[in-house]
């Protein structure tokens, strides 16, 4: 506890931490950028591999999507950490220790629109 | 050798005209007796196969053995990695193809991220069939500067 503290302490003062990789901020972008091109390019065989139901273009807006989620991340001991995480999503999605399930996790279900008309309705059930 | 896959070209070609020409002797010939007109046909076929090939080598003897057919692409110069860059960024569905001009930057002028910009540079590497690496990639920020980077890299001069 004292200890925690005292590390914390000195940390805050010094301001320079040991880093998991790039030792500033352009570095560490450098490492999303070819993260992102890894998988960029491993989108479609991925959609081959595991006979995904979706298409490249959808796969790719995805993974567009999960990189501007932590688009606002600025210390470069966390982005690597992240990419480290991505690192090893892609050496599994590459390598097939995954399954299709693991992969569609990362889509979210889809609705279907709730039916309007009464055939529909009746068709689908009473469901209150 | 250029010579001689020319002749075999002109040998392959010459081979079915044989074939009709020797159709059209049967049908005529036919009334003739079959001895007589079998060997005159040989010796018709032969005669004009001879001529065939004596034309071809000559022909192909007077092709210039000295312009080599490697498989090779045709040589680049500015206008055509211009165009060719132009026409990747036209087909980029992020991109406003009237907006585009050669000196519009990616991030100021046409409103890209830095992620749309690696697409881009991804797009060049699969269109000129060569790896561009992250840390000069990530300063190319106008088609110009690519095409100056290509270039650079392929040797083009002007």
């Amino acid at each position: 506890m004292a200890s925690t503290a005292a590390t914390r302490a000195a940390a805050g003062a010094a301001k320079v931490v040991k880093p998991i990789f790039s030792r500033d901020l352009d570095e560490a972008k450098r490492r999303v950028r070819e993260l992102y091109r890894a998988w960029y390019r491993e989108v479609p065989n991925t959609v081959a591999m595991y006979q995904l139901d979706i298409t490249t273009r959808q796969g790719r807006d995805k993974v567009r999507e999960l990189f501007t989620k932590n688009k606002h991340v600025t210390d470069p001991r966390v982005i690597d950490m992240l990419v480290i995480k991505g690192k090893m999503e892609l050496q599994e999605t590459i390598h097939v220790w995954k399954q299709k399930t693991h992969i569609m996790r990362f889509f979210a279900e889809s609705e279907e629109p709730r039916p309007t008309d009464f055939l529909s309705k009746f068709y689908k059930g009473h469901d209150p | 050798m250029a010579a001689r896959v020319l002749m075999q070209c002109v040998r392959s070609v010459a081979r079915p005209s044989l074939r009709l020409c020797s159709v059209n002797l049967t049908v005529r010939t036919a009334a003739v007796s079959n001895t007589v007109s079998h060997r005159s046909l040989c010796f018709s076929g032969d005669s004009r196969r001879t001529r065939w090939l004596e034309q071809s080598r000559v022909s192909a003897a007077n092709i210039d053995v000295s312009c080599r057919l490697y498989g090779d692409l045709p040589p680049l110069t500015f206008d055509t990695i211009r165009d060719r860059v132009l026409y990747v960024l036209k087909l980029y569905d992020k991109i406003n193809p009237e907006k585009l001009q050669a000196s519009s930057h990616f991030m100021k002028d046409l409103g890209l991220d830095s992620l749309d910009q690696v697409e881009i540079i991804m797009a060049m590497e699969d269109e000129f069939g060569f790896e561009i690496p992250d840390a000069e990639a990530e300063k190319l920020m106008t088609p110009e500067e690519i095409v100056q980077y290509i270039a650079d890299k392929k040797d083009v001069y002007e």
